[in-house]
């Protein structure tokens, strides 16, 4: 059964933020985590409605981390800490951006905390940058969906992997997860407008990536007609 | 190329629907500005009306909409890993000596 209430008498939190739950849990069997429960019923609770998102939680790992063996002690590590802290999920609201959440700060302590990063940034010129109308522009035997289709799985995944990481993760967020700007906002802790910049400038880029693979293999041509 | 405005706004002109300009090319201008937003599901509902009317007289609008839908759907195939099975069993162990 699929509720679309809010919690029950709760109130929302602090009223100005607008929060749009893609996906709803049933709210029964998490509200007993907040109760007494016996650590074998809180067990099987988690187990129940956190383990079904195990692969979807790895996969998002594999993109923070690009390494299997760091991306499993990640996930390991994210699912220990959200079964620790079962008690303050709030039923009712969203479990899987509350995973990912978990996921996201999990990351951070254990990869990013040591190493001060420089802000990532990325080239001011990429705005502008399409690949429809790069594929437009040049001469090609193969229509635009045609060329799309050519690009072999490994070369989208590496095109996604060499984004910086901020970008990358926005990207994969709302485009392989669905989630929507304020859940991407929320799992990141960054404003929904830096979301929204990341995730323009990652796919820009992540379409420039491409055009290198479709020049590199001869999908794409250039100066075949009125290029600039 | 220079946005007409003298024939936008008026009634039953057949350009008269967008915010961001006037005349072809300014309407397909300001269709690209919202397309990542349409195409993310996230167009305020006030603007959505705005950029369907475009797409379903604009070509070249339609084309680009089409790609870009095929691109996300291809790194939404593309990027997706299972877990391997012995992670299941490292985190129900997890589990087991937490409880």
């Amino acid at each position: 059964m699929v509720s679309y209430a809010p919690v029950d008498g709760h109130d929302r939190r602090s009223g100005c933020r607008v929060y749009v739950e893609r996906l709803l849990v049933e709210p029964s069997p998490a509200s007993f985590a907040r109760r007494a429960l016996t650590d074998r019923q809180r067990r099987d609770v988690f187990a129940r409605e956190a383990l079904p998102y195990l692969d979807r939680l790895y996969s998002t790992a594999l993109r923070y981390t690009r390494n299997p063996t760091d991306a499993e002690d990640l996930v390991q590590e994210a699912m220990a800490k959200a079964y620790r802290s079962f008690h303050q999920y709030e039923p009712g609201t969203n479990l899987k951006a509350w995973l990912y959440r978990v996921l996201h700060t999990t990351y951070i302590s254990m990869y990013r905390k040591a190493q001060r990063r420089p802000q990532e940034t990325l080239q001011d010129e990429i705005d502008d940058y399409s690949l429809y109308d790069d594929l437009m522009r040049a001469g090609s035997n193969s229509s635009e969906h045609e060329v799309l289709a050519m690009f072999t799985a490994d070369e989208v995944k590496q095109a996604l992997a060499d984004l910086p990481e901020t970008f990358r993760m926005a990207v994969y967020l709302a485009d392989v997860e669905g989630f929507s700007y304020q859940e991407i906002a929320d799992i990141m802790e960054s404003p929904i407008g830096t979301v929204m910049s990341r995730l323009h400038r990652g796919r820009r880029t992540l379409q420039k990536a491409l055009s290198d693979y479709a020049r590199s293999r001869g999908l794409l041509v250039d100066g075949a007609e009125g290029r600039a | 190329m220079t946005d007409d405005l003298t024939d936008a706004g008026e009634p039953g002109a057949v350009n008269a629907d967008g915010p961001q300009g006037h005349g072809p090319a300014g309407r397909c201008q300001g269709a690209l500005i919202e397309l990542e937003a349409y195409l993310d599901g996230e167009l305020p509902s006030e603007r959505l009306e705005g950029i369907r009317d475009h797409l379903a007289e604009c070509f070249p609008c339609t084309g680009r909409v089409s790609f870009e839908e095929q691109l996300r759907a291809i790194v939404r195939r593309d990027c997706v890993d299972s877990a391997p099975p012995s992670l299941l069993e490292r985190i129900e162990q997890v589990l087991a000596e937490d409880s």
